[in-house]
């Protein structure tokens, strides 16, 4: 064990924060979920692919540095520290980038991965149906081989970024009659294809941020699909484990948010109750404790192992800590709580962000299905009725 | 950079959990506590292993190894619920004489031939002394109360580290007892660990565990390092594995029903060790508190951390 960086490590992070400081937006952007703000977000990718910061792990070839997970770490803490945007293109370059990596061809990684990595097209997920949302493997929507295309016909909902975005990726069901996690594959398709109607799904704070997706007839051609046709779960399941797990949500994020808990608490000590001082130490050691952990994982898979099931144990571990520190801030702002603008015209970031937090729980796997995960197979305990 | 145990600190482990489980099943503790007596081959045992040295230095005739590897066989110790004061004399009296320059004992120690229990004000009594007895609900816990305890802040941190290390290694035993009592046990025509109900209760305790252990190694490092702010990583490691051990221990109970409640089942010897170790060196209040006036203390503050995303490991 050492917890201690090296020269370089140091260097790099002198590296990242200069950066940082000279190119992160003055003002915050508009959010993320209208028109105007997603356009914001999308010229923040292309300044950070500028200087190829838009996945730092990835081989230069497709237009990263190269670096390990050591040094992506350390490029999220100081990209929170920096209180950088949100990433617009998270579905690409967290989840669909490091799936593509583990199972794309290399046309596929050479076609996909750069366009990604430099802000040029932005990606949506595609998974829930209707019919089909914790329970994925239900999914009813098909692709049916026509020569050297899949035509697609069905309907994707909850779909991330899809209102704005320009690509999508999806399960579909390639095999006629196939059940559960068989004969699914996983495919990738341009969200503007003749055929695919989104329909904008309106939030509860009012904002679109993720869409309907209908198919009808759409002609995707073969070379779309990632790995072979009917691997798709195991893919899907591959890129839910980078969901879930190390990449989606970095410490860095968390710390920053337990930073500010505590400079809120120091302004509005005078009337807040112990109970909120003593969430306010938590946050700060659960953000802590929280970034312990993702060094573990990361000097075990530089060691050459996986993260497993325990990417479940991460998801719960961040979505609940994020609820609770936003209500921690909710409950010192007191009155000021439901204020959209403070009277001073400040945004109450702390409104939109409790808001915010309370999809943490939901999206990426519900944590229920997620405790089912980890009692099942980090446990071994049984699934009911197998008894 | 690397959080990760080194190919040595894991055989340790492997070493230590393999003679502990192979020795120390519940037969013993039960035989122990019916006796009322130690069993001076176990102590012999534990020498022979080369534990009761493991921090004494080479020319001692320990092992000389560090309060990670320390902390490491506390978590081993707590795991089997071990009823001799190894602890109490190997990680905590040793490395806390060592930093005394106190080294007469030392190579008795190691030798399987002495055995020091140091106390503190804090908890002003000592597992394994000759005073008066006072009885803990721990049946395998030997507390006798001391004229004289020290008030020494490093022994009150080893004393806590190497708690939080024994709880990490209780909380697990807990967790692994209930699993498979859930695995076994039927109800509606089903094993009872079939049912979210019972698998929810249970990821909890994986999740408070899991996230516990980092901050623990971390304290145990930063000891080691002696770092300005180790007590503070302390404070937060007593802390974290007090809650995970103490959620665990609840969900245990629950989990096995009104078997919980029964001497029969072994679940008790690992829930009293949690009451125990959970107030001993400094409870859950007093660790709070040194970690607010980390995080909070403001001007004059003693141990002034850094905090934000660039200061994970400041």
């Amino acid at each position: 064990m050492q917890l201690t960086y090296t020269p370089e490590q140091e260097a790099f992070r002198a590296d990242v924060r200069a950066w940082m400081q000279a190119n992160v937006p003055r003002e915050p952007l508009a959010t993320l979920e209208c028109r105007e703000g997603y356009d914001q977000h999308v010229a923040w990718e292309r300044t950070l692919a500028s200087d190829n910061w838009g996945m730092v792990t990835w081989p230069e070839a497709y237009g990263g540095r190269g670096l390990d997970l050591i040094q992506w770490l350390i490029f999220e803490e100081e990209y929170f520290r920096a209180n950088a945007p949100n990433r617009a293109n998270q579905n690409g370059i967290f989840l669909l980038g490091p799936t593509i990596m583990e199972y794309g061809t290399e046309e596929q990684k050479q076609r996909f991965l750069k366009p990604m990595a430099k802000g040029e097209v932005i990606w949506a997920q595609a998974w829930s149906e209707p019919g089909a949302g914790s329970d994925l493997a239900a999914i009813s929507s098909r692709g049916v081989r026509d020569g050297d295309h899949y035509v697609l016909t069905g309907q994707k909902t909850w779909s991330s970024r899809a209102a704005f975005a320009d690509w999508g990726f999806g399960i579909f069901r390639t095999e006629p009659n196939s059940k559960r996690h068989k004969g699914l594959s996983f495919i990738l398709f341009d969200l503007n294809t003749p055929g695919i109607t989104r329909r904008p799904i309106r939030q509860l704070h009012g904002e679109a941020g993720f869409a309907e997706l209908f198919f009808d007839d759409v002609r995707v051609p073969v070379e779309n699909r990632l790995a072979g046709e009917g691997e798709g779960w195991n893919v899907a399941m591959a890129t839910a484990g980078f969901e879930r797990g190390l990449m989606l949500r970095s410490p860095g994020r968390f710390q920053a948010t337990a930073k500010q808990l505590i400079d809120l608490y120091r302004k509005h000590e005078s009337h807040a109750s112990p109970g909120a001082r003593e969430a306010v130490i938590q946050a700060w050691g659960a953000a802590q404790a929280y970034a312990y952990n993702t060094y573990a994982v990361a000097a075990k898979i530089i060691a050459g192992g996986k993260i497993g099931a325990e990417a479940s144990l991460n998801k719960i571990f961040w979505s609940e800590l994020d609820r609770t520190m936003h209500r921690t801030a909710m409950q010192l702002l007191g009155a000021q709580a439901e204020l959209k603008r403070f009277a001073d015209g400040t945004l109450n970031h702390w409104l939109e962000g409790y808001i915010f937090s309370l999809s943490g729980p939901i999206y990426a796997g519900s944590n229920e299905i997620q405790r089912n995960i980890i009692a099942e197979r980090l446990l071994g305990l049984p699934r009911l009725g197998a008894g | 950079m690397d959080f990760s145990f080194s190919e040595d600190q894991r055989s340790l482990v492997q070493g230590a959990r393999a003679y502990f489980s192979g020795r120390y099943g519940p037969e013993v503790l039960r035989r122990l506590d019916l006796d009322g007596l130690c069993n001076p081959e176990i102590w012999k045992g534990l020498t022979e292993m080369g534990l009761t040295g493991l921090l004494v230095p080479s020319e001692q005739g320990g092992m000389g190894m560090g309060l990670v590897e320390g902390a490491l066989i506390a978590a081993e110790c707590g795991r089997v619920a071990l009823a001799e004061p190894l602890v109490d004399t190997a990680l905590i009296a040793v490395p806390w004489l060592i930093s005394r320059g106190d080294t007469e004992a030392l190579a008795k120690i190691a030798a399987g031939e002495k055995r020091v229990a140091i106390s503190h004000v804090i908890n002003p009594w000592l597992n394994d002394g000759d005073g008066t007895p006072l009885e803990s609900i721990d049946p395998l816990r030997h507390l006798t109360t001391v004229e004289d305890a020290e008030n020494d802040p490093f022994l009150l941190d080893l004393g806590a580290l190497m708690s939080a290390a024994q709880l990490i290694g209780v909380g697990d035993a807990m967790l692994s007892q209930a699993v498979e009592y859930a695995k076994i046990r039927t109800q509606f025509g089903q094993p009872i660990g079939a049912f979210q109900a019972i698998k929810h209760q249970l990821a909890n305790c994986v999740g408070a565990i899991e996230f516990a252990k980092p901050v623990v190694w971390r304290a145990a490092q930063a000891m080691q390092d002696a770092l300005p702010l180790a007590p503070v990583h302390v404070s937060h490691a007593k802390f974290a594995a007090t809650d995970a051990a103490t959620l665990t221990a609840e969900t245990a109970i629950q989990v096995h029903g009104a078997m919980g409640y029964t001497y029969e089942v072994d679940l008790h010897f690992w829930m009293k060790r949690c009451w125990a170790l959970a107030g001993a060196w400094g409870d859950r209040a007093f660790h709070l508190r040194r970690i607010d006036h980390a995080v909070l203390g403001g001007e004059g503050n003693k141990w002034p951390l850094a905090i934000g995303p660039e200061h994970t490991f400041s």
